[in-house]
């Protein structure tokens, strides 16, 4: 997959964050009930959401890495 | 010894600590302005982790969080939602911002917009904006610190005292070192920050209801609302769907367009540590779980606070907790105060030389470092004004200075981004978002469905934008290029 496909997911998935969290999407989630790990699911679920992006996050990191060669740091000189 | 000296010394110990700290940090540092306001653009992985986090996490975050868990439940839940969400441009935005940076040698936002778009109006229009926007938080992070001396001192030490000593401190440390003496104690309070935190967090629910699990199973039963999203207003009714998604929506766009965080991609060393940085933040997001489970901790076993911001010192002083624990507490809330609010009046400063003062008045290197010591000071007092009589809730003044903040994002992303992107347009739009902004902000009754007044600001922003600028003439190619194509050159594509 080409670094623009990559980018192009990773920012799909954060839209689909956003409307998560949001109204609508958000009345999916609102109720205290089930439990999960002792949290109600309306703490769960953004803490879950959080996680899951980290997730993301570290794969956009890695996939960016390869892309650009190792370090950019040689590239871009003092100036 | 009476604990709450014990308390007192714990907290006078860490303040040394703190400020021996700061004072070290400006000695490698050059006489320059790029090295007092940009820290000679070479911060490293760590102490850029921190200042982005510690900076974010705040008086706000440490006892308005807290606050907000404890009085109106799950709308605390949006400070949860937004940073994340917040945070991911500027993977994106950072490192460009940073290039831009080391190429025509910006040290604030303002100077990459009129960089851009050569407007003295629009740099000076920026420098007010963001001073608007730092005001209220600068004085958040105070009543913080006067909030918890206050506290446990149990009030031998007032509000107003405790605020003073603890931002006397900040002021010499930023005074002496600017922005470096800010990175390595950011590094220092967000350790600190961090532990109490998950301590705590743990502790309290464990100690008051036998576990975190038993704690909601509690609340669930008697005050099954909190539980609820979107959650209840400070009055105690149900919140408004409106209003809860943009909180999350205006933090989300203003986050990283805070002039002290976005001024931090030009103290970076290299891209890398810019980006790590973002992978890394979702990790100080967790922390605030913690900081919920105290305030819900507090919710069935105190009554009815006047001020829930107390909450968390209000527990950690009712259970029976060893003094150095509550000692250590104490000097975790500070940091939580302090490490944003120094950034903060460094950044205030800096902002009121850098974009307001210089473009309209030619001063030397050495005049503008000590006229931005002389406004840390002015900033510092101004604030410190309001943190004396000011009822308002930590999350309601921060929230508030978001709506301002987040008007900055067209203009940068613009820059950045848009090739078609006039002057005309960038000054238009900023002009149009900020005043339907504060006119909202003052006439609140008017927003539809309690709709944050920047997200409404935002929407009759991002047209005028768009339109003016395609009615005014395009920019010279050449120049327009040199900002939405940084890396021309740099790295093969």
């Amino acid at each position: 997959m080409s670094i623009r496909m990559i980018r192009l997911a990773v920012a799909g998935f954060f839209l689909l964050v956003l409307l998560a969290v949001i109204w609508p999407g958000a009345l999916l989630f609102r109720r205290a009930e089930p439990f999960v790990l002792g949290l109600p699911f309306s703490l769960f679920w953004p803490v879950f959401l959080i996680v899951l992006s980290w997730a993301v996050l570290l794969g956009l990191d890695a996939a960016e890495n390869r892309a650009h060669g190792r370090d950019d740091r040689s590239a871009e000189g003092e100036g | 010894m009476p604990s709450w000296v014990t308390i007192t010394l714990i907290m006078a110990a860490y303040l040394a600590l703190t400020l021996a700290v700061g004072l070290r940090a400006g000695r490698g540092t050059s006489a320059s302005v790029a090295g007092y306001v940009a820290g000679d653009r070479q911060f490293g992985l760590l102490v850029m982790y921190f200042v982005t986090g510690a900076t974010v996490f705040s008086a706000f975050a440490f006892l308005g969080g807290p606050g907000w868990a404890y009085s109106r439940g799950a709308a605390a839940f949006y400070i949860l939602s937004y940073g994340v969400l917040g945070i991911v441009p500027w993977y994106f935005l950072g490192p460009r911002a940073a290039r831009l940076g080391r190429r025509f040698g910006f040290v604030t936002q303002a100077q990459l917009l009129v960089g851009r778009f050569p407007s003295r109006f629009l740099s000076a229009l920026v420098a007010v904006l963001s001073i608007l926007a730092f005001i209220p938080y600068i004085t958040l992070q105070m009543r913080g610190a006067g909030i918890v001396i206050e506290a446990v001192t149990e009030g031998r030490i007032p509000l107003w005292a405790g605020a003073a000593v603890a931002y006397g401190i900040v002021l010499i440390y930023v005074l002496v070192s600017g922005v470096a003496a800010v990175g390595w104690t950011n590094t220092l309070q967000g350790i600190f920050m961090l532990g109490i935190a998950w301590i705590l967090g743990l502790y309290l629910p464990w100690v008051l209801h036998g576990g975190i699990g038993p704690m909601f199973r509690d609340i669930l039963a008697h005050r099954p609302e909190l539980l609820e999203l979107p959650g209840l207003t400070a009055s105690g009714d149900p919140w408004n769907w409106g209003a809860y998604s943009s909180a999350i929506l205006v933090s989300a766009v203003g986050l990283t367009m805070w002039p002290h965080l976005f001024m931090k991609a030009f103290t970076a060393r290299d891209d890398r540590i810019l980006r790590r940085t973002v992978v890394l933040f979702p990790t100080f997001q967790l922390f605030l779980l913690p900081v919920f489970l105290i305030g819900f901790a507090g919710v069935m076993v105190v009554d009815q606070l006047a001020q829930p911001d107390f909450i968390l010192p209000h527990l950690v002083l009712s259970v029976d907790l060893p003094v150095i624990v509550v000692g250590l507490f104490c000097a975790g809330a500070l940091s939580a105060s302090m490490s944003t609010g120094d950034a903060l009046l460094h950044a205030t400063a800096s902002v009121a030389v850098e974009d307001g003062i210089r473009p309209f008045r030619a001063m030397g290197e050495a005049t503008q470092r000590s006229l931005i010591r002389i406004l840390v000071v002015v900033a510092g007092a101004i604030a410190y004004v309001f943190a004396l009589d000011e009822d308002q809730s930590l999350v309601v003044l921060l929230l508030s200075s978001y709506g301002i903040i987040a008007q900055l994002a067209p203009p940068i992303v613009a820059a950045m981004y848009w090739r078609r992107a006039t002057t005309a347009g960038a000054v238009a739009g900023l002009l149009a978002g900020s005043a339907v902004t504060l006119f909202l902000f003052l006439n609140p009754a008017l927003r539809p469905w309690e709709i944050h007044e920047g997200i409404v600001g935002l929407l009759v922003h991002l047209p005028v934008l768009v339109g003016v600028s395609l009615l005014t003439p395009p920019q010279d190619a050449g120049h327009t290029r040199l900002f939405t194509h940084p890396d021309l050159g740099e790295e093969p594509r």
